[in-house]
């Protein structure tokens, strides 16, 4: 089990139960365990959608989508079951957030669900894991079997005459099938591609019928809301940003790991106090902000607040709270040509832009580093990524697009100093490579 | 739907709410580029070429999952999209092979089109292209990977369109592949679809790959000569040594009846008009029995001399004539008029697949009860008994699943085999083989004569509640079971039927009287005074001999003369040899077959993709054929007839009603080589002046056919334009069905298969014996 | 004043005439001189028969593309296609033609066959003595016209295989 960190300006909502053992369901109990649903059961679906709305709570999976309104969007009435989805699917480089979660507290996420279902009326959740986290099904159907041999799911939960079921699932490995629309394809047995949209998951999701579909962690948060109160969680976090969040801060710090910080929260105190600055008191380079998909800071673009607002001022987004932070001897190059290269790996070929594209611009980028590049290069390198932004069928290859883009733009110098036949002209460090 | 306004282009258009955005401008002649898009199948959205802008938008739209909004306000080709489109060729030419110089695709290819449009000339990358070796995946299907695009339009017109699902991807993102259902081959129904709607030249056809160029062909329109469905395919021909060679068949312009869709038979069979063992020259049994080499006047003054003395000695009873299903409507109906008037006899007959005679009573006077194949696309409510469309109708099966598929019809089927069609019914009876007439017997209420149970209940009840049934059925019903099954039918709300019979002109043989008791139109001969006055003959009274009869009498010694035209009934109906060996015996063939073999004089003929003429589907749309090939040497089967009759001594004026109306041959007859004169001949006929100048004039026994068979009476002009026409069945003049012998024998073809000619097709036998390995055919199809 | 310019302009042209007039007689002793021309001299650029050429193992340049035929404007150009197998390899793509005929009756030397030629697989050659009494000795097959493949790779391994 990896090591905990802690650091003492964090506000533990989701992360209360984090080494506590709450992965037995008497600890949990203990622990407050199952209190939100039972108070959700008492009170109706009109009082959990009112509480989550309080809340401000934004969809924790990168896109920051109000939870309250999205549950509200799902019509009262169906000819099809109705279904509530968490998406475990977490393949985002530099983010671990959820890992932690199935780890430590596997019920949280089965209360969070059950919770969801009612909002909306289902009688049946799906909690979708990662293909790479199969041995945390493990602990997600242990967690899952214990609850329906409590009478927590199953038929008539909690005795209050509701019926809700949960069924556990892992995916085949694929960063795709993050995106809500492929999950539903891979969840039904079918090749992870997304969806056209509109018909939005919430009127057409999973098997044809309306759909929630959520972040594991948002999903997590839930309970913790309905215990505490929409509004005392909005107020911990900024202005429309409630609540905290899990940050992953990773790469070059002296004490990497999983912090959970109200929004809003400084970025450049969150790499130099709450995680300790650069390891081995080396200059900061570059700080992605939320996971590989996100535009890169400069260092001096870095003081600015942790919530979905702030973030998008300055030119990136909060995205899925990975944060990576780069050392001043590391090549800029390598790290998009590594970036470039996962999404390349993980473009699912459904559309030309971004099949094609991510091919290129790792073959581009790589010819680049590896000391082959010419002038035209930089410009084609932009050139493709610029094309890419936006003309694709799901936002992968927009994922692809703006961090190329903003490596370029932002640290044009070190791509020219590739050019030419020269080497690498910068350290290499094989700890980043190998992440 | 309700009608939205919107603009496009700053085009004010109106179409109907729910329309896609890319058909609505097709509609009005905007066209938005697009790979993956293909109408009918499922949306895609997979190659960004349709990207559009739409006001209050953020991104560029795809046009082809957009539809069409009140006061929605589009742009189509800013610099924007054109930088858009051109980025994305781009891309796909950074691994697309600039091989367009020997590729298949080259001059008819999307790609190059669209590479031509847009301008993406030059290669923004230095890396090499990957290559990979082409595959071959089945006889007719190759795959040249590295030239796909992946639009997917093959997956879906395999799965969605087909039923087949025998294509999918392998791998993802770049090293994402097409790939068959077999390991390394296609286990499939070989219908070609994949090829045909390939926007570049990955998917390649077997029989016309690294043949030629599409420029150097000269495409003709025409009816293909196999099933009953008559689809109309569209014939490549080349110049060749001794005419024009057919080089591909395929479905080009989609106007013809079968839409988007054409078999293995239509696309890849006509290669037997190619082979070497055709006969070209005219053969004479000589004293030693051997076939000698003879000219053509030569062959026919034997034929008519021998004719002409059994006639005169024997009588006309002594001779018989046997038609052919392949034969267009205006040489069956020559035909009959021939062994009628000229040879005054009955004994006529043809291979009877279906009862035609029997449905055609059922339905005598009732107007608007006959379907088109173009109904079968969209009738909300379709009972299907008997027959194997998938394998005997493929464009029946394609039109049902289709409109399964886009419109949601309801189909019924009882069926004594579990066909691979149930899979798109909503309710499906398996019934013991010889259960259809107590079927029908329960469905109009008769409880005791089937073991009823919940099911049987529910499928009868659930055909008494549509309000528009389309009934369509095979050849398991003949005779007393049609009239049963068409009054059932008809005491439900507007139902309509179809008979399945095979081969591209069995209803046409039948309509047009090539039979021993019905004259054309299916007027008894006993009544044939009409057709008397009209021919100026005295026409036989009594029924004559049917197909058997005439192989029994000339067993007895009765029948001394045999006139066989494109048929093989030897083989069909399993005749002795030495049941000919004292008949004088005419074949018309484009081979040796069996029949001719026995014969004492061959005739060379031509096949129906070398002639002009109509030809009637089994669902009675008349449709016109062209002549697409040539081959030296041979002759039409109406040519011959006529040439035949002059030598007998006949009034060819009287036999072919040439030479009224205005004399000019605008040369509609030769097709290929006159695609200007066919324009000509529609205005011509639009205004009365249609050409009637030889005695090989097909249209001029049309319009006889039109005088004397009002089923037959439909818009020429709309014929000459290429347009299919329905036969009026409520026109027929029979009033009931005479007792006869059943002598229906279903053709029981396979997709592979296509009776005698069939035979002769080296890529259906290479396809067939492809297929025979062992392999269960529905485990390949699921 | 256009007296004057009339006959500057004559005496411009005649300047040329009397110059030439007492140069040396140069002839071109065709067709007894010597040399492959017999003394005919040619320009690089003159567009004499067709050749045919071949890539550097031997192997036909031409593709049977038809964009020749399809540029031919007095429509001389004739091919049949074939798909190369592994065993009869003709050219280095999957087509080859199997027949190629020019109609010098009717061919007019415009040069735009190899205008067209992606493959650069037709050119123009020298030859000019076309002349014939007997009018279907002009149609021209492809071994008329091909380059020989004399001393290239692909005529050693064609010899090697008929050895073995």
């Amino acid at each position: 089990m990896p090591r905990l960190v802690s650091h003492p300006d964090e506000v533990k909502i989701i992360s209360r139960r984090f080494g506590q053992g709450a992965e037995n369901l008497d600890k949990y109990l203990e622990l407050d365990g199952y209190k939100a649903t039972q108070l959700a059961l008492e009170k109706g679906a009109d009082w959990i959608i009112a509480e989550m709305k309080a809340s401000g709570l934004r969809g924790r999976g990168g896109a920051g989508f109000p939870t309250g309104m999205k549950w509200s969007f799902v019509p009262k009435q169906s000819d099809r079951p109705k279904y509530v989805l968490v998406n475990g699917d977490e393949s985002e480089p530099g983010t671990c957030k959820d890992h932690l979660i199935f780890l430590h507290d596997p019920h949280a996420v089965i209360e969070g669900t059950i919770i969801a279902g009612l909002a909306i009326g289902a009688k049946m959740g799906f909690i979708y894991l990662r293909g790479e986290y199969r041995y945390l099904l493990k602990i997600m159907e242990k967690a899952v079997a214990d609850a329906y041999a409590r009478g927590f799911l199953g038929k008539n939960i909690f005795g209050s005459g509701v019926d809700f079921d949960v069924v556990t699932q892992t995916g085949a490995g694929a960063y795709e099938v993050g995106e809500e629309s492929a999950l539903m394809e891979s969840l039904e047995g079918k090749r992870g591609v997304p969806r056209i949209k509109p018909p939005f998951p919430a009127v057409v999701g999973l098997y044809g019928g309306p759909t929630v579909i959520n972040n594991a962690e948002t999903i997590a948060t839930v309970p913790h809301i309905l215990l505490m109160g929409g509004e005392p969680y909005a107020k911990i976090g900024s202005e429309r940003n409630g609540g905290t969040r899990l940050f992953g801060i990773s790469g070059h710090v002296e004490r990497p790991g999983v912090y959970e910080l109200p929004m809003g929260y400084n970025l450049k105190k969150a790499i130099y106090e709450v995680a300790g600055g650069v390891r081995g008191g080396r200059g900061l380079k570059a700080v992605v902000p939320g996971g590989s998909s996100t535009p890169v800071l400069r260092p001096e673009e870095i003081d600015v607040g942790l919530d979905f607002d702030q973030m998008g001022k300055a030119g990136t987004m909060l995205g899925s709270g990975g944060i990576v932070v780069i050392d001043d001897q590391t090549c800029i190059v390598e790290f998009a040509l590594r970036t470039i290269a996962f999404y390349q790996h993980e473009s699912c070929g459904w559309c030309i832009p971004c099949r094609e594209g991510t091919d290129w611009l790792k073959k581009t980028i790589g010819r680049v580093h590896a000391g082959g590049g010419v002038d035209k290069d930089l410009d084609n390198i932009r050139y493709l990524a610029e094309n890419m932004m936006g003309r694709t069928f799901c936002p992968l290859g927009d994922a692809a697009a703006m961090p190329t883009l903003g490596f370029i733009k932002k640290f044009r110098s070190e791509f020219e100093d590739h050019l030419n036949g020269k080497p690498c002209p910068y350290a290499r460090h094989e700890e980043l490579v190998g992440a | 739907m309700a009608d939205v306004t919107f603009t496009v282009d700053g085009k004010k258009l109106t179409a109907p709410a729910g329309t896609l955005l890319i058909d609505a401008c097709k509609a009005v002649g905007i066209e938005i580029p697009a790979f993956c898009y293909y109408p009918g199948l499922s949306l895609q959205a997979a190659c960004r070429m349709c990207v559009v802008r739409i006001e209050k938008m953020p991104k560029l739209q795809t046009a082809c999952t957009t539809t069409v909004a009140e006061g929605m306000v589009v742009q189509t080709e800013t610099d924007e999209i054109k930088q858009a489109r051109k980025a994305t060729i781009e891309l796909l030419l950074g691994n697309h092979p600039l091989d367009c110089p020997v590729c298949d695709a080259g001059g008819e290819c999307e790609l190059q089109d669209m590479t031509f449009k847009y301008g993406a000339a030059e290669s923004k990358y230095v890396e090499i292209k990957q290559h990979r070796e082409e595959q071959q995946w089945s006889p007719v299907v190759f795959f040249d990977r590295p030239r796909c695009i992946l639009c997917y339009r093959c997956v879906r017109v395999c799965g969605e369109g087909m039923d087949v699902w025998a294509l999918g991807i392998q791998n993802r993102g770049v090293s994402a592949v097409i790939a068959p259902n077999g390991q390394d081959h296609l286990e499939c129904e070989e219908c070609g679809m994949c090829i045909d709607i390939c926007p570049v030249g990955a998917l390649t056809s077997g029989t016309y790959r690294y043949k030629t160029r599409p420029w150097e062909m000269t495409h003709v329109a025409t009816i293909c000569t196999h099933c009953g469905d008559g689809c109309k395919t569209t014939l490549g021909t080349r110049r060749s040594n001794d005419g024009m060679e057919i080089v591909r068949g395929d479905n080009r312009d989609k106007s013809g009846i079968n839409g988007d869709f054409l078999c293995i038979k239509g696309r890849y069979a006509f290669d037997f008009a190619n082979r070497t063992e055709r006969l070209t020259k005219p053969l004479v049994r000589q004293a030693d029995g051997q076939f000698k080499e003879a000219s053509w006047s030569e062959a026919i003054d034997f034929a008519a001399k021998r004719l002409r003395e059994i006639r005169e000695s024997k009588g006309g009873q002594a001779i018989g004539v046997i038609g052919s299903n392949r034969t267009t409507n205006e040489e069956n109906y020559l035909l009959q008029k021939f062994a009628r008037t000229v040879l005054g006899t009955n004994n006529i007959d043809h291979h009877r697949t279906v009862d035609y005679v029997s449905f055609a009573a059922a339905l005598a006077g009732k107007s608007e009860r006959t379907a088109s194949l173009r109904d079968t696309a969209n009738a909300p409510a379709i009972l299907l008994l008997g027959n194997d469309p998938t394998e005997q109708h493929p464009a029946l099966a394609w039109n049902l699943r289709s409109n399964v598929r886009l419109n949601r019809a309801r189909i019924y089927i009882a069926n004594h085999a579990e066909i691979k069609l149930r899979r798109q019914a909503k309710q499906f009876l398996e019934i013991p083989k010889d259960g259809y007439a107590s079927l029908v017997q329960y469905l109009a209420g008769n409880d005791s004569v089937v073991a009823a149970n919940e099911q049987t209940a529910a499928f009868r009840d659930a055909i008494r509640k549509e309000e528009s049934l389309l009934i369509i059925f095979g050849s398991e019903f003949r005779g007393r079971d049609i009239q049963a099954l068409v009054e059932f039918g008809l005491s439900l709300p507007n139902t309509k039927f179809v008979l399945l019979g095979d081969y591209a002109n069995s209803r046409g043989a039948a309509d047009m009287g090539l039979l021993p008791d019905t004259l054309p139109g299916y007027v008894p001969v006993a009544s044939a005074a009409h057709f008397a006055d009209e021919y100026g003959a005295v026409l036989p009274q009594n029924a004559g001999l049917d197909l058997l009869q005439m192989f029994d009498a000339a067993q007895s010694g009765n029948l001394a003369a045999l006139y066989v035209v494109g048929s093989n009934p030897v083989t069909r109906y399993g005749v002795d040899p030495a049941v000919l060996k004292n008949t004088f015996v005419i074949v018309q063939d484009m081979f040796l077959t069996e029949t001719a073999q026995l014969a004492d004089v061959v005739f060379p003929a031509a096949n129906l993709y070398e002639k002009a003429g109509t030809v009637t589907n089994t669902y009675g749309d008349i449709q016109l054929v062209k002549k697409a090939a040539d081959k030296a040497g041979v002759r039409s089967d109406f040519e011959l007839i006529v040439r035949l009759a002059d030598r007998m001594g006949a009034d060819l004026k009287k036999l072919v009603p040439f030479g009224r109306g205005v004399r000019a041959d605008m040369g509609q007859t030769r097709g290929a080589q006159s695609g200007e004169a066919d324009r000509h001949s529609v205005w011509l006929a639009a205004h009365g002046l249609e050409p009637k100048l030889s005695p090989f004039d097909p249209f001029a026994t049309l319009d006889e056919i039109q005088r004397l068979v009002p089923s037959y009476s439909f818009s020429r002009l709309e014929l000459l334009a290429g347009s299919d026409q329905h036969a009026k069945s409520e026109l027929v003049q029979i009033s009931a069905a005479p007792a006869r012998r059943d002598l229906v024998l279903p053709s029981q073809d396979t997709l592979f298969t296509s009776g005698t000619l069939g035979r002769y097709s080296d890529k259906l036998k290479e396809v067939l014996d492809s297929h025979t390995t062992p392999k269960p055919v529905e485990a390949a199809a699921d | 004043m256009s007296i004057v310019r009339n006959i500057a302009a004559i005496s411009k042209g005649m300047s040329i005439t009397f110059k030439e007039m007492f140069q040396p007689t140069e002839v071109e002793n065709y067709p007894d001189g010597p040399g492959p021309t017999r003394g005919a001299v040619l320009q690089d650029r003159f567009r004499g028969a067709h050749v045919l050429q071949r890539d550097e193992n031997g192997l036909e340049k031409c593709v049977a593309c038809f964009l020749c035929a399809a540029a031919c404007p007095s429509n001389c150009i004739y091919i049949e296609a074939a798909e190369n197998t592994a065993e009869n390899r003709i050219s280095s793509s999957e087509r080859y033609a199997k027949v190629y005929n020019i109609d010098y009756n009717r061919c007019i030397f415009c040069g735009y066959c190899v205008e067209a030629c992606p493959t650069d697989a037709i050119t123009h050659g020298h030859g000019f003595e076309l002349a014939s009494l007997n009018a279907t000795n002009l149609v021209m097959r492809k071994e008329d016209m091909l380059v020989p493949a004399v001393g290239m790779p692909g005529e050693l391994a064609a010899h090697s295989d008929s050895v073995k």
